[in-house]
């Protein structure tokens, strides 16, 4: 049998990998297919991908403006004109959860980039170096973790101002010491093992055993951490936003649209019911996401 | 055996079902007593009810309709003034002595006569334990040391009070209708006087009855007050030795509700008569209702934007101009201020001596991009405005930010407490902010000095006026214009001459007015006679009859 007549499936899966990429490119394979064998987590997938799409496509997509509304056609309820309705400014809602797609977007990923490194790491320097170093970083850590979240990011915004970009710093900023924990943990169970010992006999430097041997078993469950941390940011940026921290009007914040569409839950229910719904959904879509995560990347899952 | 039981409990089932009924029956037809209104009314601010201290919304009005005062706003049109405990008064040539004759034989509500003894030491006690409001009394040169000289009884039925400077008449009697002017039953409170140790601050050795007057009553006016309990409860009776009209109702309680919703549920059940905080959602509803009724008064507090003019592109008399019209004024009556408030583009509330009523601006972006294309900033520029986040205020700011965008003006909200706000503000430290101010005294000088006057521009000046927290150095003429209204003598020109500053004002100052604050208020339908007036001390109950 030649490799030509191979099917691609029979490549990836091949016993005996020819070369590193497809050995790579294999191991890939099996955990898409174990993530993929899991219907709640294809489901989370997809909302995540509309969420990408409606973002990047948002001025195409809004059928008005998401700032400029007209006074005297505030508080319409849904209808062939407004399909989400108007809120009491007079703009349409469904524009200003597309385009607010944007800034739920921005959070979660400056959240991400910001929290994650961090966490990894504070986690994996003091998982590796023991010691004094380990207690301090620990401690510290444990500091953070003893105040509640959204506490904690309302007394940072507080200090650094209102806005959508100390958010997302106050937010950062108390989301790290999960990731710490965690990377410190997965850092214990193997830095005691033989081949970080050969390579430490090889004479690599501590710096370059923690990033190059330590931090990559540590990521995949870290992104299965930030994954399923994702809803949790979300909720966190609509507290504050509701609050009157987060993002300033007139931006379409979904938090910040609850928080005005309060006024006006009991007879006009959607001005507050669509952000809300939409906050629900995308949580949703990331927290099912991040199980089918956890699920296929687990390194002690069965197949590895 | 389980035969008897299923009985059993269908029988206490039933009991429980015929209790809740009956329980149930005397709330749905619950109607207040026949002789006593009730309202509904957030009464938290309520912390005294000596009239020498009071200064708040909800004493007012109980001050308003327990006590009386020398000379009274007229209801019915409240630029003119009318005779309270006074029949008549004169003033002199010099305007510097006012004799006022008082009514003969008149009672207080203990049975005590009002003398212009009680007069005089009603004003001694407000001057001397220097609360609050007793700035409006102090403000004619009255001081603890000359009080007794300058406030005094020329006999028993004649009130003589002299004031420092020529001023308008209209001036001096619009302050003797503020509720610090509240004649006490000095017989009453002296024998209720508690001894204090001279201090400082406080020079004398003993309260003039303020701690007993904080929870008690003393005083002549068509009610009396029969208990307060905080957040609770204020009862107020029918006074029979009242001189005047009698109260038609014996008494009327209200009763401390905080949530519009609440208030609204209760004045739909019955359990109330009126509800004085309803929302505009609740208002909506209220109005809508068949067995309810709505009624509504323009109120002092204007609220207005200011542009600090320490911003060189705001100082810029075209950009001034420019924020005029960039609101859409009428969108905001139909919409947001719907029953809650009334646009107005002047400094002095309707209802005030001399005040206008004409709204020049509208929403007009091609006229304002004209006007920062003349002061050099034809593509607009990025400002801030501070804004308290509580409605409507917010919401208008937002109508503010988008119909300036138009005109490429960028305003960055920054919404806050209002402490926070009025400490930036006090500090000049703010590029835009929306405020409200509300009168201090019912005359337009109280409006007049603090918009059109600022005798220092500088960081560091004693008299912090809104014009100076806006470093808006005010044209002297107009400065000279308001201090010669201070002491026209003619009510007709000293009210044309505040026509004329408050329209310079409106077309010079770095303030945008925006609307009049309107109180609202449900009533049941059988309710008659209840009105409410343009500030909180003319909200007279003794009419209402049901």
């Amino acid at each position: 049998m030649s490799d030509v007549a191979m099917s691609r499936r029979e490549w990836l899966l091949s016993e005996r990998p020819q070369s590193r990429l497809q050995a790579r490119l294999g191991r890939a394979y099996m955990s898409w297919q174990r993530f993929a064998a899991n219907r709640l987590a294809l489901i989370g997938l997809a909302i995540i991908i509309m969420l990408l799409l409606v973002a990047a496509f948002a001025p195409v997509l809004a059928p008005y403006s998401p700032v400029a509304g007209d006074l005297r056609q505030g508080l319409k309820p849904p209808g062939w004109e407004h399909w989400m309705g108007t809120d009491d400014q007079g703009r349409d809602i469904l524009s200003r959860i597309i385009y607010g797609s944007r800034l739920t977007l921005y959070v979660v990923v400056l959240v991400a980039i910001l929290a994650a490194p961090i966490g990894l790491l504070v986690g994996t320097v003091a998982g590796y170096a023991g010691g004094w170093i380990d207690t301090v970083l620990s401690r510290i850590t444990d500091i953070f973790l003893a105040f509640p979240k959204l506490i904690l990011a309302l007394a940072f915004v507080a200090a650094l101002g209102p806005g959508i970009e100390n958010a997302v710093i106050a937010i950062a900023i108390t989301s790290w010491p999960p990731y710490a924990r965690i990377a410190r943990a997965e850092t214990l169970t193997v830095r005691n093992s033989d081949y970080i010992a050969a390579v430490r006999l090889m004479g690599a430097s501590p710096a370059r055993i923690v990033v190059r041997h330590i931090m990559p078993l540590c990521i995949s469950s870290l992104i299965v951490r930030v994954t399923l941390d994702m809803a949790g940011i979300i909720l966190t940026a609509a507290g504050l936003g509701f609050l009157g921290l987060g993002a300033q009007p007139p931006l379409p914040e979904w938090g910040a649209m609850i928080a005005s569409g309060r006024r006006f839950i009991l007879d006009q229910w959607w001005v507050a019911a669509m952000p809300g719904m939409a906050i629900l959904i995308v949580s949703l879509g990331f927290n099912l996401l991040g199980d089918g995560l956890r699920d296929a990347l687990d390194p002690r899952g069965a197949g590895q | 055996m389980m035969m008897r039981i299923q009985t059993r409990s269908r029988v206490l089932l039933a009991g429980t079902l015929l209790s809740a009924l009956l329980a149930a029956a005397p709330v749905a037809l619950a109607d207040t007593p026949p002789d006593t209104l009730v309202q509904a009314w957030a009464i938290d601010d309520m912390i005294s009810l000596d009239p020498a201290e009071a200064f708040e919304l909800s004493t007012g009005e109980i001050t308003g309709n327990t006590y009386d005062m020398l000379v009274r706003l007229d209801a019915n049109d409240t630029t003119k003034v009318i005779g309270g405990i006074a029949d008549s008064w004169t003033v002199s040539d010099d305007g510097l002595t006012y004799t006022f004759k008082l009514k003969p034989d008149i009672k207080f509500a203990s049975g005590n006569p009002i003398t212009a003894e009680d007069v005089a030491w009603s004003f001694e006690r407000a001057v001397k334990l220097n609360k609050s409001p007793a700035f409006i009394i102090q403000q004619f040169g009255l001081t603890s040391d000359n009080v007794a000289e300058k406030a005094k009884a020329a006999d028993a039925g004649t009130f003589v009070f002299m004031v420092d400077k020529a001023y308008a008449p209209t001036f001096v009697l619009n302050c003797l209708t503020a509720t610090v002017g509240a004649v006490v039953d000095s017989k009453l409170v002296k024998e209720h006087v508690a001894a204090v140790t001279p201090s400082d601050e406080y020079k004398f050795d003993n309260d003039f009855g303020n701690g007993w007057l904080k929870t008690n009553y003393a005083g002549s006016g068509p009610f009396k007050t029969r208990e307060w309990k905080a957040n609770e409860a204020v009862v107020i009776e029918r006074n029979d030795n009242y001189y005047g009209e009698k109260a038609k109702l014996a008494r009327v309680v209200y009763r401390h509700v905080k949530e519009s919703a609440t208030q609204r549920l209760m004045l739909e059940k019955g359990d109330v008569d009126v509800a004085r905080n309803l929302q505009p959602g609740d208002f909506d509803a209220v109005s809508k209702n068949a067995d309810l009724a709505v009624t509504a008064a323009p109120k002092s507090t204007v609220y207005y934007f200011s542009l600090n003019q320490k911003n060189e592109k705001l100082a810029k008399p075209e950009v001034r101009e420019a924020f005029k019209y960039l609101v859409d004024y009428d969108a905001l009556q139909d919409t947001l201020l719907k029953g809650i408030g009334e646009i107005h583009q002047n400094f002095l509330p309707k209802g005030i001596l001399g005040a206008r009523d004409d709204n020049p601006y509208k929403l007009d972006v091609a006229k304002a991009k004209e006007l920062l294309a003349k002061a050099g900033l034809p593509d607009g520029f990025s400002v801030t405005m501070d804004v308290r986040s509580q409605q409507p205020v917010a919401g208008v700011a937002e109508s503010i930010q988008a119909t300036a965008a138009q005109a490429g003006i960028k305003i960055e909200i920054i919404p806050g407490d209002f402490k926070t706000i009025l400490t930036k503000y006090r500090a000049r430290q703010h590029d835009m902010a929306i405020l409200q101010w509300g009168v201090d005294y019912w005359d337009p000088n109280s409006n007049a000095e603090t918009f059109a006057t600022n005798p220092n521009n500088a960081d560091d000046s004693m008299n912090k006026t809104l014009a100076w927290r806006n470093a808006w150095d005010v044209p002297a003429d107009l400065q000279q214009e308001t201090k010669d209204a201070l002491t026209e003598r003619d009510a007709d020109k000293r009210s044309s001459m505040y026509a004329d500053i408050q329209q310079k004002v409106r077309d010079t100052g770095p303030f945008i007015f925006l609307w009049q604050e309107t109180e609202i208020a449900g009533l049941r339908k059988n309710v008659q006679g209840f009105k409410l007036g343009p500030t909180f001390d003319t909200n007279f109950v003794a009419p209402v009859s049901k």
